[in-house]
């Protein structure tokens, strides 16, 4: 598996030779890591108390589920309201008391749980894992962002044009149905292609199809 | 008020009927004084009269004796001295006569004789003055040819002293022809001296008196007393009529005979005085035995209704006595029960023994133990029980001891509701021990986790930094790779110990079931009211019975109740007093429908500080001295082990309120439904 470019893992765990010999042991394998003694620190980070910004790099959230003040349970919740769960996969550390709770976390969406003393390796191997997830769903998200503002460079007319193109209709009957002349047609088609960057029409539809 | 008014009327009432009562009797008896008297008076008077009758018989008889005597003195024309030597023999014996004469049939005197024994009485004044009367009678003598009498008249014989004189007069007869008179002059002193019995002249005085009462001569006898009683009897003779009365002068009648009949009337009335009292005391007698029986039907209602079994037993042991209470304990009838002695029907055979010396040492004289003692009791049907007995000397009217006295307790309802709690608390104190240890565990393995996860992740860092770094000679590196495999092997072993630890004490954490809300609190009441009671706090339930079921390990979340219910009493000790110390537990549905419910338990302590709020679940954080700072600590796991939060908040009434919710049974019968095979 190829590791992602430019990952980043935040990982939030109250006790700090665990934070570092976890951020030691993530880095020898190249993850970069970000660090926090507690929820709120993360909270703080992300923003979660205002708008939440979707972080623009793959990344995923060690979290340890038992800490003082705010808990690793409670952040989840917080990220599931957010939204932010797809963008951002939680590995639950848990203790071996704690092990129902995070397979109820599971059920609930989160990537995985690691029960401490972890197996290490295969944790980093749950976290890459994590990090690819994360980083595909950037990758959609990106698509879904570019394809949107090629939309959005295209005019009210164009737009009618490649929606009657992505349906298989023939330039005249699209001139009938939007009251054109068959040559305006073309030029339009040939602008929508342009604008879209394909050189076809079955091309322009596998394309609008990817993001759903 | 009215009914002491009654009373007096009624004592009042009493008193004027025994005074009427008491009059009655002095009337009655005065009446039979008087009556007695009455009758010996009567009595006196008829002797009297009896007396009278008598002596005028002796002076008639006397009189018409004279009569003949007289007659027998026939004179002789021819001899008329030879008449006066037996007339004269004749006065000698009859000193009634004061003169007897022989007249003609013209009255002239032919012989007189006067009476020796006395101066001739009509010597002074001369026969003549008293022919008038000798006429009458004789006149009246000639007409009836019988004797006859003159009127008595007074002749006086010297200075005033005198007597009365009656003339009879009996004609004479020689040849069918009237041939003289004799006249013979009475002395009514004298007839009397003479004619009357002395037994009639020596108590009472006999005299003659004419018929308009004029006495006219008298025969005294001893005044005594001053009583008199008369009688009078008329004497009728021809041409006159005389009258005879006696006067008796006596003592008052006499009183012996009188105060014995009152002495036996005071007796009577003693008597009935007696009876009377006799009669009072007999009503309070009927009295106090009808309090007594009163008293014994109280006592026995009082008997019949006590639960508790009574028995008496003499100094021998043997039973005289039991309540209807102790026969209903040990199943025998009280006939079955009294007069047996040792050993008693209800003792159990394999301890007959051990009572037996029980007896004998009370017997001994040894006082029982004022708390009771506890013994075995069995039934007739052979069942056992326990029972308490207090025991107590009966002492009888007199002071000495008679026995012993015993109140039986049936103690098996309270030893098994004993036993029973016991069994609770010693189930919930165990798993408290157990949950604290497993809490413990929980704890260290976290604690320990920490570092050997560090340990782990250096282990495997190193590893892979190693595998990475071509610079490292050979052989070194297959060393330390070796060194560090080991390191994290050893993480690992000490990872699985500790997680075995954890699995063995936390081995129960799979016992879910489903139970009733109320179960859970019904459970951990009977702790939770006692230690309520030792801190003087109120506790306020509120679990609907209808709730339904939870899905929950029935033990640990019955930790979780108690612990949080403690600490909220605890909360409570420093509350000044005065300030209500009240625990609320409670049960209601989630706010969403069919979530779950929450239970809630509410103390009016003083709420929670901030720094003791950051600090709360952290184990080994105590704010007690003598806490383990586990308690909230385990209750935050099992709660998270259910699926749920502990929470807290501050309540506006300044205590805190714990809550956590439960998924409902039938909810989690639907979550693990997908799991089973399908059919």
């Amino acid at each position: 598996m190829q590791p992602v470019q430019d990952a980043l893992v935040y990982v939030v765990d109250d006790d700090e030779s665990v934070r570092q010999a976890l951020a030691w042991l993530l880095r020898s394998r190249g993850l970069q890591t970000q660090c926090f003694d507690s929820a709120e620190g993360l909270i703080a980070h992300l923003g979660l108390d205002h708008a939440p910004q979707v972080p623009c790099q793959a990344c995923c959230l060690l979290l340890d589920v038992r800490m003082p003040g705010i808990s690793g349970l409670a952040l989840f919740d917080r990220l599931i309201d957010k939204g932010l769960l797809s963008a951002l996969p939680v590995i639950f550390l848990t203790g071996h008391a704690d092990v129902p709770t995070a397979v109820d976390a599971v059920k609930r969406g989160a990537f995985d749980f690691c029960e401490k003393p972890f197996s290490d390796n295969s944790l980093v191997d749950r976290v890459e894992q994590a990090l690819q997830r994360s980083a595909q769903q950037l990758h959609a998200q990106q698509i879904q962002k570019s394809l949107t503002e090629l939309i959005d460079g295209l005019t009210e007319r164009e737009r009618e044009v490649m929606h009657c193109v992505v349906e298989g209709l023939p330039n005249k009957l699209i001139a009938d149905q939007l009251h054109i002349s068959v040559r305006t047609v073309e030029v339009h088609r040939a602008r929508v292609f342009e604008k879209m960057a394909v050189r076809s029409a079955v091309e322009l539809s596998n394309r609008l199809r990817v993001p759903g | 008020m009215s009914r002491w008014r009654w009373l007096a009327a009624v004592e009042a009432r009493r008193w004027v009927l025994w005074g009427v009562l008491l009059l009655l009797v002095a009337v009655l008896l005065t009446a039979l004084a008087w009556l007695a008297l009455r009758y010996e008076k009567a009595q006196m008077q008829d002797q009297l009269e009896r007396d009278t009758v008598d002596a005028v018989g002796d002076v008639r008889a006397a009189m018409q004796r004279n009569v003949q005597t007289l007659q027998a003195l026939q004179p002789d024309e021819q001899s008329p001295a030879a008449w006066v030597p037996p007339t004269e023999e004749v006065l000698r014996n009859h000193r009634e006569w004061v003169r007897l004469e022989w007249r003609d049939p013209a009255l002239l005197l032919r012989v007189g004789v006067d009476s020796v024994y006395r101066t001739p009485v009509f010597a002074r004044l001369g026969r003549d003055n008293a022919l008038a009367d000798v006429e009458q009678a004789c006149a009246l003598a000639r007409r009836t040819s019988a004797a006859a009498y003159a009127p008595s008249t007074f002749v006086s014989v010297q200075d005033g002293v005198g007597l009365e004189v009656m003339e009879l007069c009996l004609p004479v007869y020689q040849g069918g022809r009237l041939s003289g008179f004799l006249v013979a002059s009475y002395a009514l002193v004298e007839m009397l001296e003479a004619m009357v019995r002395r037994e009639h002249t020596r108590a009472q005085e006999v005299s003659f008196v004419e018929l308009d009462g004029t006495r006219l001569a008298l025969r005294g006898g001893i005044h005594r007393g001053q009583r008199i009683f008369s009688a009078q009897q008329m004497i009728d003779l021809p041409g006159y009529a005389l009258v005879l009365r006696l006067d008796s002068w006596r003592a008052l009648p006499n009183w012996l005979p009188n105060l014995l009949t009152v002495l036996v009337l005071g007796l009577s009335l003693a008597l009935v005085t007696v009876l009377a009292l006799l009669a009072r005391d007999m009503r309070r007698r009927q009295r106090a035995e009808r309090d007594l029986a009163d008293a014994l039907a109280f006592r026995k209602a009082m008997e019949d209704s006590l639960v508790t079994g009574l028995r008496a037993r003499d100094l021998q042991g043997c039973i005289t006595y039991v309540n209807p209470a102790f026969c209903e304990m040990v199943g025998f009838a009280a006939d079955e029960l009294l007069g047996q002695g040792i050993p008693a029907p209800y003792w159990p055979p394999e301890k007959v023994d051990e009572y037996g010396k029980r007896q004998a040492w009370r017997l001994a004289g040894n006082t029982p133990p004022r708390e009771g003692t506890e013994s075995d009791f069995q039934r007739k049907n052979g069942e056992r029980f326990p029972v308490l007995i207090f025991e107590a000397p009966l002492i009888n009217a007199s002071g000495s001891q008679t026995g012993w006295m015993s109140a039986v307790l049936d103690i098996s309802a309270q030893r098994a509701s004993e036993e029973l709690n016991r069994a609770t608390l010693d189930r919930l104190q165990a798993t408290a021990r157990l949950a604290t240890v497993g809490e413990m565990a929980s704890l260290l393995s976290h604690e320990l986790n920490q570092p050997l996860a560090a340990i782990a992740s250096y282990a495997s860092g190193s590893q892979n930094l190693l595998q990475a770094d071509a610079a490292m000679p050979r052989a070194m590196g297959q060393q330390l790779s070796q060194a560090l495999d080991h390191i994290a092997d050893q993480a690992r072993r000490a990872g699985l110990v500790i997680k075995s630890v954890h699995n063995f004490v936390r081995r129960r954490d799979q016992a879910r079931e489903a139970v009733a809300a109320h179960t859970l609190i019904d459970s951990i009441l009977p702790l939770v009211s006692l230690q309520a009671r030792k801190t003087g706090v109120r506790l306020h339930l509120d679990c609907a019975p209808d709730l339904p079921a939870v899905w929950c390990d029935r033990t640990m979340v019955e930790q979780v109740l108690l612990n949080l219910a403690r600490n909220g009493m605890q909360s409570m000790q420093d509350l000044p007093p005065g300030r209500a110390r009240e625990l609320r537990i409670v049960v209601r549905p989630c706010p969403d429908p069919g979530e779950g419910l929450v239970f809630s338990v509410a103390d009016g302590g003083l709420g929670i500080t901030s720094e003791v709020s950051a600090q709360l679940f952290t184990p080994f954080f105590t704010t007690k001295a003598e806490g383990m700072g586990l308690g909230l600590s385990l209750c935050r796991t099992v709660v998270e082990q259910h699926g749920a939060r502990l929470q807290h908040r501050a309540l506006t009434t300044g205590g805190t309120e714990f809550f956590f919710s439960l998924a409902l049974a039938h909810k989690a019968d639907a979550l693990l439904a997908p799991a089973l095979p399908q059919s």
